[in-house]
């Protein structure tokens, strides 16, 4: 894996959400970097933790239940856990930009979507040039058209006077991508941007991803559960289970040959063509359901669904922790290929 | 044609379009709003609906006007204001149409460019009434000079009694059809105090309204928007203040501070607000979750536009409907002061105080004294009621389905 120019890394994040039934740690001790013009994945399965971790990058984990407890995230030389808000709403949008799941609600419903992408284009010029006049909203709006035709979207005049309700779900995700890269940011965090699209729209929008990450150069943060879309696009790639990194590689070497029994379960699950494998007739599955905390099982977390696991006494009592097993690659399994 | 063509290019409409396509359904609500523009209207031209002043006449040849001569700043204050206002309303929806038929970039100005504007020629006008019309007491009584023959063509106003002028000879009387609905107990005319009283009632219900929105939306989106803590502590505090029996502090607050039209509707509009600071907190606390907040946030935007640009407009339903609700309280509460002798200072004339007429001194009952002035609060609080009942049903999608 290429690491020598690091633009995000996340020490030991722990997060965890205080709720009446109890406490709920949705992160544990995730580590990971996302280095400068690279993709890098979180895979996992919903409520593993992957959206928590996106949103502790933003400091946006929902106040008051859901805190940080503990870890560093730098990005660019800085621990944002440690800025002032102030200093966070200068990095938010600026240097980091988040897209949403879910497009349609993502989008205020009573701005027009030119209004949207234009507020936000004003507001960071306020914040790096100190200015603002009448006629720097006139250049926000045309940039903002121009932005919505960077973003593909066709008759991009028109569509910028009309309401979020009135554009499909996919030409929604493009207007929020606009937005999110309308004051070029170093860090994009896609958060499942595909999931609430149709197949050949979603893949739509990744290629628009691509093609925006080749021109600005900026590094990208995919959060899904789409294992297809991880093994196209991304360059690295973790695995999280049960609010914890399982397996973290470069992308064609995680799919070539995956280290942790959850990650080859994963992989196993992919529905593949009768004809060009007519063995497997049926779909494979991982037996039993992601755990519910609390509490986590005993020991790795996994061993009540792994094969290997639920037979041997180490699994059942001690949590392996990730480490390095070949260059570049980290599982945390007992059972590891060294 | 015109008409067709623009269709097709707007092919959506905005949420107001949607809320008011919803609204005009029921004639009941158009009903409402008529009424209630009349009053406004009737408020504005008070002075030129009822004035013992003519407009025009000519005294030994030479042409006076009078009236527009004994108008005060206020009154000048009031008609510039509500030319700004509708203004106002015209280039919003002009500016609208431009915008959705032609493509393209944005004309015309900012809204709060629009609003200083014309904040400043309302002020501007009346500062310049205040310095080009010299204030003096004009105590002539016109129509004594037209009977006697002094001057000629004379236009006065449709009902020509002044709201303070006292005629003692005609005191009391029924109506007739000199006095259309009679007078008070000094001589005056009841329809000239109700079309003048129209404007301390709107006025108190606009004022209060607007007093106790501002505070309760300010303190609701803190609440809802922060939660936890401040939210646990803010609801208690909220909750203290709607325990104290509003009426009763507000007639010890009007006790202490000078009897005045914006001291009440000051003590009314800051003793009202909890209500609006629930449903706002409510509304915030629901959307605080919704994925535009979070993406307004992990955009950077400034606290004070994800709080009033992107939360209040989704959530402004209930405020509204609780304003039309909380303009007729106010207009209550006014008329229920003003009828215990704790609202507006006597000469000003005002709903409650005429009401309060009908009853007292001589023994005699005056029904006219109280019905009218009854009727036109009864109207009034029952047009601002049904109005916010239309409003809810048309912000309320769930409601207006279920009827």
């Amino acid at each position: 894996m290429n690491r020598d120019e690091i633009l995000l890394s996340v020490q030991d994040l722990s997060a965890s959400f205080f709720t009446e039934d109890g406490v709920i740690r949705a992160v544990q001790n995730v580590s990971f970097s996302v280095s400068k013009g690279r993709t890098f994945a979180l895979v996992g399965e919903s409520g593993c933790g992957k959206s928590t971790i996106a949103l502790s990058i933003l400091r946006l984990v929902q106040q008051p239940q859901g805190k940080i407890v503990s870890g560093e995230i730098v990005f660019e030389g800085q621990n944002l856990l440690r800025l002032r808000e102030k200093q966070m709403r200068q990095i938010r949008g600026n240097k980091i930009a988040m897209i949403f799941a879910e497009p349609m609600t993502s989008l205020n419903p009573v701005y027009t979507v030119g209004d949207q992408i234009a507020e936000a284009i004003k507001i960071h010029q306020k914040k790096n040039t100190n200015q603002a006049s009448r006629k720097a909203g006139a250049q926000a709006w045309e940039d903002a058209v121009e932005l919505l035709r960077t973003v593909g979207i066709a008759n991009p005049e028109q569509r910028a006077h009309e309401y979020p309700h009135q554009l499909s779900g996919g030409m929604q995700q493009r207007v929020m991508i606009a937005m999110a890269i309308s004051c070029e940011p170093k860090l994009l965090i896609a958060d499942e941007p595909t999931t609430a699209l149709d197949v050949t729209t979603g893949a739509a929008i990744l290629d628009l991803l691509d093609e925006l990450q080749k021109q600005n150069g900026m590094s990208i943060l995919l959060i899904t559960h789409d294992l297809a879309v991880v093994a196209e696009r991304a360059d690295d790639v973790a695995v999280m289970y049960a609010s914890q990194i399982v397996e973290m590689a470069d992308s064609q070497q995680l799919f070539a040959a995956p280290f942790h029994p959850y990650t080859r379960g994963l992989l196993r699950c992919l529905p593949r063509s009768s004809i060009s494998n007519p063995r497997s007739r049926r779909l494979q599955t991982i037996p039993g359901a992601v755990p519910q905390p609390p509490p986590f099982p005993s020991g790795c977390k996994f061993h009540p669904r792994c094969r290997i696991g639920c037979n041997d006494n180490r699994c059942q009592t001690v949590e392996p922790e990730l480490r390095q097993v070949q260059p570049g690659r980290y599982v945390a399994c007992w059972h590891a290929p060294a | 044609m015109r008409k067709q063509a623009e269709e097709k290019t707007n092919w959506g409409a905005s949420y107001g379009e949607l809320i008011w396509r919803q609204f005009s359904k029921s004639w009941l609500n158009i009903g409402c709003l008529i009424f209630v523009v009349f009053l406004f209207l009737v408020a504005i031209f008070a002075p030129f609906l009822a004035n013992d002043k003519p407009f025009v006449i000519r005294i030994e040849g030479k042409l006076y006007f009078p009236l527009f001569k004994n108008l005060q700043p206020v009154d000048y204050g009031i008609l510039l204001a509500a030319i700004g206002g509708l203004s106002q309303l015209l280039l919003i929806r002009n500016e609208r149409r431009n915008r959705l038929t032609k493509d393209g970039s944005v004309n015309g100005y900012g809204c709060a460019t629009r609003l200083g504007i014309s904040c400043a020629i309302i002020f501007a006008g009346t500062a310049l009434v205040f310095v080009l019309i010299p204030r003096r007491l004009d105590a002539t009584d016109y129509k004594i000079m037209v009977a006697s023959g002094k001057a000629t063509t004379a236009i006065f106003a449709p009902v020509p009694y002044g709201k303070t002028r006292t005629n003692l000879v005609a005191r009391q009387q029924p109506p007739s059809g000199q006095h259309w609905l009679g007078t008070d107990d000094v001589g005056c005319d009841v329809l000239c105090r109700l079309i003048h009283g129209s404007r301390v009632s709107l006025s108190v219900g606009f004022v209060a309204v607007g007093i106790s929105s501002i505070i309760g939306i300010v303190i609701g989106a803190i609440l809802g928007y922060f939660g936890g803590k401040v939210d646990f502590i803010g609801m208690r505090v909220v909750e203290a203040v709607m325990a104290i029996p509003v009426f009763f502090l507000i007639i010890t607050a009007v006790a202490f501070f000078p009897r005045s039209l914006l001291n009440m509707a000051i003590i009314i509009g800051i003793t009202s607000w909890t209500g609006n600071a629930r449903f706002i907190r409510a509304e915030f606390l629901k959307l605080r979750r919704q994925d535009f907040v979070q993406a307004a946030v992990s955009l950077g935007l400034p606290l004070r536009s994800i709080l009033f640009r992107h939360m209040l407009p989704n959530a402004i339903a209930p405020v509204l409907v609780n304003a039309t609700f909380g303009i007729s309280g106010a207009i209550f509460i006014e008329a229920a002061l003003s009828f215990l002798g704790f609202g507006v200072a006597p000469p000003t004339p005002s709903w409650g105080q005429m009401l309060s007429l009908g009853v007292s001194t001589t023994g005699r009952f005056l029904w006219w004294l109280t019905l009218f002035p009854g009727l036109a609060i009864f109207l009034t609080v029952l047009a601002y009621n049904l109005l916010g009942d239309g409003l809810r049903d048309a912000l309320d999608p769930r409601l207006s389905k279920a009827i």
